[in-house]
């Protein structure tokens, strides 16, 4: 008897998931080596990282509310020229 | 678009930027959710803003039955509302982590803030509930003028007559020997910011009323 049809665990050549996901977390290895602004984002227990974020969701709401701003304005000026050639 | 409009982009980006950037003492229990007085305490200032807005405009509704008075008192609890929510959210997720709970109903400023929103919530209802737009003006100016006037008890007096958690409580200043008096320096800001952003998010849905208004004649 031979153990062919049994599997060793994790050790499918498919399985990507058990790497990505083990212990060794790569993002804080070779810091030295990275860019300036990766260490700096890294730097201070992460707290540029939430800034970051914050930035992002405001600049993406404030893009959002200038969009439908100037839509509104379109608007007017439709109606207003409209109503000059009436 | 209008330069007070950037300005308020400008200013809000440099608040929020600030309000990560500077250093803070360390506080015990808050730590660095300290900042959270720069977004949380903000959301309640605007609300109360953006609701004696409309106190204003349901009074001049009141007083002369233009149709635009309604429309920017509508918009103004709208945003009010939209604010409030934000507060009481960001409050429940702070209180998770100093006090330990996302909700307690031994906490009356909580409680009481819930129940300020479920008047304006009600406010809306009560705007469907007509076909008339005059009927629906008048009657919700009149509630609308209620509702205001409940806001100081509900959010301001009764909370600091009670035992609380919440600083501002039992005569308590909101500022109190544990909040370090750098964080003005970022407070100040942010509620200015946000109350222009409250400006012009009403500036946006009252000409958006208008042209509807212009359209449907």
């Amino acid at each position: 008897m031979t153990n062919d049809f049994i599997q060793e665990p994790y050790s499918s050549d498919v399985d990507t998931l058990t790497k990505s996901y083990s212990d060794q977390w790569g993002a804080m290895d070779k810091m030295e080596e990275a860019s300036g602004f990766v260490q700096l984002m890294a730097s201070n227990d992460l707290i540029f990282v939430v800034l970051g974020v914050s930035l992002i969701i405001w600049f993406t709401l404030l893009f959002f509310l200038v969009r439908v701003d100037r839509k509104v304005t379109k608007l007017e000026n439709d109606l207003n020229s409209k109503e000059e050639e009436l | 678009m209008k330069t007070w409009k950037y300005l308020v982009a400008i200013w809000m980006t440099v608040v929020i930027s600030a309000g990560f950037l500077i250093r803070i003492p360390h506080i015990p229990i808050l730590e660095e959710s300290a900042r959270n007085l720069f977004l949380h305490v903000p959301m309640w200032f605007t609300m109360m803003i953006a609701f004696a807005m409309a106190f204003y405009f349901s009074i001049r509704y009141l007083n002369d039955g233009k149709r635009i008075w309604d429309n920017k008192a509508e918009t103004a609890t709208a945003v009010g509302l939209l604010f409030g929510i934000c507060g009481l959210l960001t409050g429940s997720l702070w209180a998770r982590f100093t006090w330990g709970t996302w909700w307690t109903f031994a906490e009356p400023r909580m409680n009481l803030s819930a129940l300020a929103m479920l008047i304006f919530v009600a406010y809306f209802i009560l705007r469907t509930a007509f076909n008339d737009a005059e009927k629906r003006a008048k009657i919700s100016a009149v509630y609308n003028i209620f509702g205001v006037t409940t806001i100081p008890f509900l959010l301001y007096i009764i909370p600091r007559q009670m035992p609380s958690l919440h600083p501002g409580a039992e005569g308590n200043p909101a500022f109190s020997d544990m909040t370090a008096p750098e964080l003005r320096l970022i407070f100040y800001p942010a509620v200015i910011g946000f109350i222009g952003l409250a400006m012009w998010m009403m500036d946006i849905l009252n000409r958006y009323k208008a042209v509807r208004l212009r359209i449907d004649k």
